[in-house]
């Protein structure tokens, strides 16, 4: 009896996977054809339109109608990691849009959305060094929205025509282990030319700047600071410190406090600040002056519900969920770009952030990191 | 009259399933597996629409380093992964029943290897302030490089080969060993003399499995090679860091190569290999003197792997249930409780997902086996070859090759679940059917020729000789497809959709926001889940094989 009960299973399984390998028809599918039907083409139309020239009151109006469509339906975000859920629940509690989301690497969403030939993987996209954003506005993957709230936040901020915007600023801070420099007898450092000097050699971990948007930062900050020339050579002096770089965003941050390296160079963030208070590290604002890298959020072209992630961008730039936003991240309010928003008081002096020159942010990569390829070589 | 007509009719219902079963195999194979690496071949040669061979032109030029350093690592981790595998799977079989058991448990509890959790604790046990290294051996060694990446990846690859070739000693024919013994050899050269030459088979599968998996590991050198690069870990270097996906394309292509050459081997030498007319009688165990010089080093040796392995474990247990304030280490539940708030359902989709890839993986792959080795189809061996392949490429590769071919008409599958499955389902493919194969070559030719003799169908072969007498291969690629699938990252991350996150993924987003405790309670749950659902399938075979053994007595 087994014996024919186990033939019938496998013979069973195959012609099951052969059917679902046929049938299109996926519980997946099913819930994206209902999200397209159960929208009422007047609002994607409305919010389709320039809403810029619509005066404040008729917008207004969309967005208390759209609020009530959004009911039933999901908006897919692709973000830098899960710790946005309150964010993400309280847009949900307003607007009544679900909302699921997966993290990916900038460079990983790049790659996925022109393997699916522009497809877009998600409706929106939230976080992630601004270079990669300037990218995607480039090779034509994002879809232009111009939010009425964001009138007030600094050009630099957001793209002139309304490709991306900025939720907010990544500064690059020292993680350093206590632990690490006790046992080597090294003292903190205070700058970045203190990472150059020899005494530190092997201790210093650094993500390859290509694949972190904040090292790319890091390096570019560098360049603006000092000029090109000395900035390139404070580079190869603390690349002789350097034994590898890494290849995921997260290594400084973990090898740090593994204690595999006395200092990581680090997006001073959430996780820094609760590593503070769990591990034997501390985290340092280098002197010279603090690099920084705005955060962009997009709406992907293509998208099923570009009318929620347009209202997304509007609720991301409402006074509370700022407040929220700084929160999540352990955001100062000078990390915040929206005008009087309020932030947490970490003493980030504002003075210290680089003057860096963000129109060359996105144009310059490619020579930036070329160059950095010439110095660091395999390593 | 009566007998004979049912009998026809059922041998002409065995003709049309006989025929529709070579075609399903043939057909899955060729359009989950080959036309999406066709497609990213195509992508490694079509530049925006342009064909060109240039990036191959500079990747050999250039790349040469990467190549040998690929060749390396790999032919350094099937040699260790292989040893040990080989010693590990004597000893267990050697040694008393209960040592063998707990052998086995350990190695069934680390077959499944989270990623990232893992390799975090390789890093915090033997990295250079690692517990092992530095704090008790007061070393501090630069564990980065060629060294680390051989080692982790055998780690990794060990539990899972040791439990195949236990598998293989289990049903050695003990006649031989015995009549060796009443001769009066001592255990060291039965080993060398007798049991290792009659395992070649197995050892051939262990050994072209790591070389190929460690070629297409692309995780383990990011994480611990330092400036050791690897084709692999390049290749998914220029998906992530550039999205360049022609070049990416070109590097995995290029992987193919030496994974080809080292198949070709393996190919060579499995087939050159006498059947090993192996009756499973001898599953009492190998009743052996556990004495001598051999026996003491391979129970050494295996004690040390076994403790590392706890030692791995153990610290990510242990992450799961402590926490720390300014360095200073307390226990507490708090990781468990906050992990709810992030697995969710996803678990049972998790769940869900592994069992379809598992059972339908399995079958795939015993058929496919069946075709070739049993029924000597001509076809199979171009598909078994084909089937061999998503173990060369990287993870991420094959995902990709899943958009690139499954995104647009024919076939448009991106963002369904279907493709998910079907992913990890292939991907592991090549395992069920080189674990199938070993099984395979175990059955006598006599018992297929009496059957067919008996008159017999084909379809009787496979329905009664086959499958019966397989179990223990088909519950360990069940094993291995479920547990693969419930880990996996790399290759699904490209085709997941963020509706349909699987527990991996959700391990992937917290350790993504530095919460690596929560990670390590998500590693732990999918060890759990996966040691449950092991363990009953293992009972319901097991109560199995008793039954038909009292029968066959």
């Amino acid at each position: 009896m087994k014996k024919k009960f186990l033939t019938l299973i496998s013979l069973l399984m195959v012609s099951v996977m052969l059917f679902a390998a046929c049938s299109p028809t996926k519980p997946a599918e099913d819930q994206k054809t209902e999200v397209a039907d159960d929208k009422s083409g007047e609002v994607k139309e409305e919010t389709k339109e320039e809403p810029k020239e619509e005066p404040k009151e008729e917008k207004k109006k969309t967005e208390d109608e759209a609020k009530l469509n959004f009911e039933g339906r999901t908006l897919n975000v692709v973000a830098t990691s899960e710790s946005y859920v309150p964010l993400f629940e309280k847009f949900t509690e307003k607007t009544g849009a679900k909302v699921e989301f997966l993290s990916m690497s900038s460079g990983e969403v790049l790659s996925r959305v022109k393997a699916e030939g522009g497809k877009p993987m998600a409706d929106l996209w939230f976080g992630g060094g601004l270079d990669a954003f300037i990218q995607a506005k480039n090779d034509d993957l994002l879809e232009a929205y111009k939010s009425p709230n964001a009138e007030d936040i600094d050009a630099k901020f957001k793209d002139a025509d309304g490709y991306w915007y900025s939720k907010g600023i990544t500064v690059v801070g020292l993680l350093v282990n206590n632990d690490v420099l006790e046992e080597k007898g090294l003292e903190a450092p205070k700058g970045w030319k203190d990472l150059a000097d020899p005494k530190y050699k092997d201790e210093v971990i650094m993500s390859s700047p290509a694949i972190s948007g904040t090292n790319y930062a890091a390096l570019k900050g560098w360049l603006d600071l000092w000029g090109e020339e000395e900035g390139w050579k404070f580079f190869t002096e603390l690349n002789e410190n350097i034994t590898a770089y890494g290849k995921r965003g997260k290594d400084p941050f973990e090898k740090t406090i593994a204690k595999e390296f006395a200092i990581g160079i680090i997006p001073a963030d959430k996780s820094a600040h609760d590593a503070m208070k769990e591990e034997n590290v501390t985290l340092i604002f280098p002197e010279e002056g603090i690099p920084w890298v705005p955060e962009g959020v997009a709406i992907f072209k293509g998208s099923d519900n570009v009318d929620i992630a347009s209202a997304f961008i509007d609720f991301m730039y409402e006074p509370e969920s700022q407040k929220m936003i700084a929160e999540i991240d352990g955001k100062d309010t000078n990390q915040l770009v929206k005008p009087g928003a309020e932030g947490f008081d970490l003493g980030l002096d504002p003075s210290k952030l680089i003057d860096e020159d963000l129109s060359t942010f996105g144009s310059a990569r490619e020579a930036i990191l070329e160059k950095f390829q010439s110095i660091a070589g395999d390593k | 009259m009566k007998i004979s007509k049912h009998r026809e009719n059922i041998n002409r219902f065995y003709n049309v399933l006989d025929v529709l079963l070579i075609i399903i195999v043939a057909v899955s194979v060729i359009l989950f597996i080959l036309y999406p690496m066709w497609m990213v071949m195509v992508k490694s040669v079509n530049i925006d629409g342009i064909y060109s061979l240039d990036i191959y032109k500079n990747l050999i030029k250039n790349s040469t380093k990467l190549i040998t350093n690929s060749l390396m690592v790999a032919i350094s981790t099937t040699v260790l992964t292989t040893v040990m595998t080989v010693i590990i799977s004597v000893y267990a079989s050697l040694t008393k029943k209960w040592v063998g058991r707990l052998i086995n448990l350990t190695l069934m509890l680390t077959m499944i290897s989270p990623p990232f959790v893992t390799s975090l604790s390789y890093i915090t046990l033997f990295g250079k302030r690692g517990f092992i290294t530095h704090d008790i051996l007061g070393l501090t060694l630069n564990t980065y490089g060629f060294y680390g990446i051989v080692l982790m990846q055998s780690l990794g690859f060990i539990s899972l080969s040791s439990i195949l070739l236990i598998g293989i000693i289990k049903s050695l024919n003990s006649d031989t060993i015995q009549s060796a013994r009443d001769l009066g050899a001592d255990t060291g050269s039965i080993i060398f003399d007798i049991i290792i030459p009659m395992i070649r088979p197995g050892i051939l599968v262990v050994a072209v499995l790591a070389f190929v998996r460690s070629l297409a590991d692309f995780s383990t050198p990011a994480i611990i090679g330092g400036s050791y690069n690897t084709l692999a870990a390049e290749s998914y270097f220029s998906v992530i860091a550039y999205s360049n996906l022609n070049r990416a394309a070109a590097i995995n292509t290029l992987i193919f190569i030496p994974a080809l050459i080292g198949f070709l081997i393996f190919r060579h030498y499995m087939n050159r290999l006498p059947m090993m007319g192996g009756s499973t009688t001898g599953s009492d165990g190998l009743n052996l003197p556990r004495s001598g010089k051999i026996y003491r080093i391979f129970g050494v040796l295996t004690i040390l792997f076994l403790f590392i392995l706890i030692m791995q474990y153990g610290s990510i247990f242990l992450s799961a249930i402590t926490k720390k304030t300014r360095g200073v280490m307390y226990f507490t539940l708090e990781n468990i409780v906050e992990s709810k708030n992030h697995i969710n359902t996803t678990i049972f989709r998790s769940i869900g997902y592994s069992l379809i890839a598992a059972i339908g993986g399995t079958t795939i792959g015993y058929l496919l086996s069946y075709y070739r080795e049993i029924r000597k189809v001509r076809l199979m061996k171009v598909i078994d070859f084909i089937a061999t392949m998503p173990y060369i490429i990287p993870g991420t590769f094959f995902g990709l090759g899943y958009i690139l071919a499954f995104n647009d008409y024919p076939l448009p599958l991106t963002g369904t679940a279907t493709i998910v499955i079907l992913n990890v389902l292939f991907k592991q493919l090549p395992f069920s059917t080189k674990i199938a194969d070993s099984t395979i070559k175990q059955i006598r030719p006599e018992s297929i020729d009496s059957c067919k003799d008996l008159g017999g169908h084909e379809m009787n072969v496979l329905k009664d000789i086959m499958i019966p007498s397989s179990k223990p291969g088909f519950f360990l690629s069940f094993i291995n497809n479920f547990t693969a699938t419930m880990t996996t990252v790399g290759s699904i991350i490209f085709l997941v959709y963020p509706g349909q996150k699987l527990a991996t993924l959700i391990m992937f987003d917290v350790i993504q926001s530095g919460k690596y405790r929560i990670g390590a309670v998500i590693a732990c749950l999918l060890i759990l889940v996966v040691m449950l659902f092991n363990i009953s399938f293992y009972l319901l075979f097991l109560s199995d094989k008793k039954k038909t053994k009292q029968s066959s007595n």
